[in-house]
């Protein structure tokens, strides 16, 4: 009989393995392929320009750091838009009358958001501490608090949201 | 010589219907959680008919499930103790095996599926915490995401994956939702039915060297019911004792938060503690040589020998590994329960959550996100502008006040009378630089009922109800008598010297004041240091600002304390 055929055998069992394999791979590729999209592109998008935080009257000169909301006029999330959207925070401190700084407020070790506790910076997740200026004095964090670029015009406090890379000793975005 | 070696490991015959060694309540666990794998699906189910995965959605789904479904809070309470039960009495279940050997050759593919199943279960908690996206939820999935991102080489990518993009956002979301409520349970499911079927075809291990072979049915199986009911007793209590279960806050990417990770892998929170510089390394290492060791264990410990006592080293090793791993959760929770500054932090949570729930439950979550909902109370947006731009200088507690109190009240016929009489005082304009001056008002004397009748006049300009018409006629008089040397009531003109009364305390009078107060109609560019607002505040702001004035007037500190805090 045909079916022991050892040759007929063995060319139905690599045919039947090529033709499964086929349909299996063709289902597979585009599914896969399609899950891992949203990794290979900006999904949140977050404007580059400036951000307006108010007018600067609002900081006095020495007064401790003051948090922030820094809100964008509109983000895109995936499918969805939104306006005046919380991106995150920034501590700022205002040094001079002509000299404001501004520290991101996530925490350069894992991204937890840090709060002032009177005399420094604590972010409460794994407790690192920074000092008013940023410096880190304590914990498991590899740098100090990141400055976000700021600058005023027309009497307006203006910042530029970076996210940068969590878990490293150098700033580089995110 | 591998296809020999599985055809031990997995026979494909049919499996013994009696039990080696007899019925026993070392054999109940596996019964006990594919029951709670049961529960876990049934009430997964339902509340994945609740949930909602989007950052705007799903704290608000899950605070409806919550506080307002009817028995959510105990649908939810079972699905998220009864995982806390699933994978402590997975650890039990491994731990008998251990201690019997019944790891041993044929069944070390049993003992590796359930190893496996055991790190799937502690996945599948960590992606369900995520779902509720309260601070709770959120901050954890940013650290957990921030410790995968320190992987070697494919932290970037696993970032990327795990996130669904280059931030957390809607995608984060679908993501964990999927893999919590579809990928996972198919694959936990998959490989629980190939555990207990191959478990089956080798039958149990002999806890008792004699051989008592008794039929499963119902000698064993009553013990599993008993088993089932007590487990079942138990998470119903402490579901009960804790109505549900917790809801932090909803996720604030600005509020820094007190995260922590869910409990089956704090001991790895607490080694990084431990680790110092070292903590990347113990967060990846230490897994690893865990997962690696159970892995080994049957390889390590091979021969036939299965009596406890004389598998002294491997079972001494699981034992203090199991130790280890308990004192460090135990320290973990140890130290957090004696740190009254985080006690003091997690109170305040807690306000904002209870807070935030109720706000969810009286006035509907904003879609514009589970935030929006501390800014659903009246005339939240007049009262955040007036906390940050006014309360300063016109707040009664402001040490650097400068303009007249503004509090409940104010405006009202008590207020204007007690004004009229005392212009300069404390509570009016004494804080001004215009009360220093020639130019500041002087104090109105009239006979009580002319004043009244004043009041009453001034009163009516804010379109204010229930005047007295006929003090208001003798009213005009009053003014045309007393005032008219510096006011003007007509609408749009200035005074001689005093600001223009007309539509005094009216929506659109406070609305044109704040907007520019220096406008000769009000205060006058000399007489007055309050900012105009007009290039500060949209109109939008302004109006709001206008009508919580108004409502200033007739709202008693009681009222004003009804609204909540901001």
């Amino acid at each position: 009989m045909a079916d022991n055929d050892p040759d007929r055998r063995k060319f139905l069992k690599v045919a039947t393995c090529a033709l499964g394999g086929g349909v299996g791979l063709v289902a597979a590729v585009p599914v896969l392929r399609f899950v891992v999209d949203p990794a290979t592109r900006t999904t949140v998008t977050t404007p580059g320009e400036p951000l307006d935080l108010g007018n600067v009257d609002r900081f006095r000169v020495g007064a401790p750091p003051r948090r922030v909301e820094v809100i964008a006029p509109m983000v895109k999330d995936g499918w969805t838009s939104a306006r005046d959207v919380v991106l995150g925070a920034a501590w700022i401190r205002r040094t001079e009358p002509t000299k404001i700084e501004a520290l991101s407020a996530v925490c350069p070790h894992l991204g937890c958001a840090i709060g002032w506790e009177g005399k420094d910076f604590l972010c409460p997740c794994h407790d690192s501490r920074f000092s008013v200026t940023g410096e880190k004095m304590s914990g498991p964090s590899e740098r100090g608090l990141d400055p976000l670029p700021v600058q005023i015009k027309n009497g307006r406090l203006q910042l530029t949201w970076v996210r940068y890379r969590t878990g490293s000793s150098s700033r580089e975005p995110a | 010589m591998i296809r020999a070696f599985l055809r031990d490991r997995i026979p494909l015959g049919r499996a013994p219907s009696m039990m080696a060694g007899g019925a026993s309540f070392a054999h109940v666990f596996g019964t006990v959680l594919v029951f709670l794998l049961g529960i876990q699906a049934l009430t997964g189910v339902a509340l994945s008919a609740f949930y909602s995965p989007s950052t705007t959605d799903a704290w608000a789904s899950v605070a409806y499930i919550q506080d307002q479904a009817a028995w959510g809070w105990l649908v939810r309470g079972i699905h998220y103790h009864g995982g806390t039960a699933l994978v402590i009495i997975a650890g039990l279940h491994l731990l008998q095996t251990a201690i019997s050997g019944a790891y041993k050759q044929p069944r070390e593919v049993v003992w590796w599926l359930g190893v496996v199943l055991l790190v799937l279960l502690i996945a599948w908690s960590i992606t369900g915490y995520w779902l509720r996206w309260d601070q709770a939820g959120y901050w954890a999935s940013q650290v957990e995401i921030g410790i995968a991102a320190g992987t070697p080489v494919a932290g970037r990518a696993i970032r990327a994956l795990a996130l669904g993009g280059n931030e957390p956002g809607n995608l984060t979301l679908t993501r964990a939702y999927a893999l919590h409520v579809i990928a996972l349970p198919a694959l936990v499911t998959l490989l629980t039915v190939f555990h207990i079927w191959l478990a089956r075809r080798h039958g149990t291990t002999p806890t008792k060297v004699a051989n008592t072979a008794v039929r499963r049915w119902p000698a064993q199986t009553v013990k599993d019911v008993i088993a089932m009911a007590i487990v079942f007793v138990v998470l119903l209590s402490v579901v009960i004792v804790q109505h549900g279960t917790d809801l932090a806050p909803p996720a604030d990417p600005t509020t820094a938060y007190d995260a922590r990770p869910l409990w089956p892998v704090r001991w790895l929170f607490e080694l990084r503690v431990l680790a110092g510089g070292l903590e990347q390394l113990a967060a990846m290492a230490a897994p690893a040589i865990v997962g690696g060791f159970l892995l080994a264990l049957p390889l390590l410990d091979h021969g036939t020998e299965r009596r406890p006592m004389r598998r002294k080293l491997w079972l001494g090793a699981l034992a203090g590994l199991f130790a280890l791993i308990g004192a460090l959760t135990v320290a973990s929770f140890a130290r957090d329960a004696n740190d009254p500054e985080l006690a003091k932090r997690l109170a305040k949570a807690e306000v904002l959550a209870n807070r935030a729930r109720k706000l969810a439950v009286a006035n509907g979550v904003p879609v514009t996100g589970a935030l929006d909902v501390y800014k659903t109370p009246r005339m939240w947006k007049a009262r955040s502008l007036f906390a940050t731009r006014c309360a300063n200088c016109h707040d009664a507690t402001s040490k650097e006040r400068k303009g007249p109190v503004i509090a409940p009240g104010h405006g009202d016929r008590h207020w204007l009378t007690k004004f009229l009489q005392a212009p300069s005082d404390d509570a009016f304009w004494g804080k001004t630089k215009l009360a220093k001056t020639d130019a500041a008002m002087k104090p109105v004397e009239l006979p009580a009922s002319d004043l009244a009748d004043l009041v009453e006049l001034l009163y009516a300009e804010s379109g204010a109800e229930g005047i007295d018409a006929a003090k208001r006629e003798r009213g005009l008089k009053v003014f045309e008598s007393a005032c008219t040397d510096c006011h003007s009531r007509e609408e749009g003109v200035a005074g001689a010297s005093g600001p223009a009364l007309a539509g005094l305390g009216s929506r659109d009078h406070y609305t044109s004041l704040i907007s520019n107060p220096k406008s000769a109609l009000h205060m006058g560019a000399d007489h007055s240091e309050m900012p105009r607002f007009d290039r500060e505040l949209t109109i939008v702001e302004r109006d709001a600002l206008a009508e919580y004035l108004v409502w200033l007037r007739t709202a008693t500190e009681q009222d004003l304390r009804a609204l909540g805090p901001l």
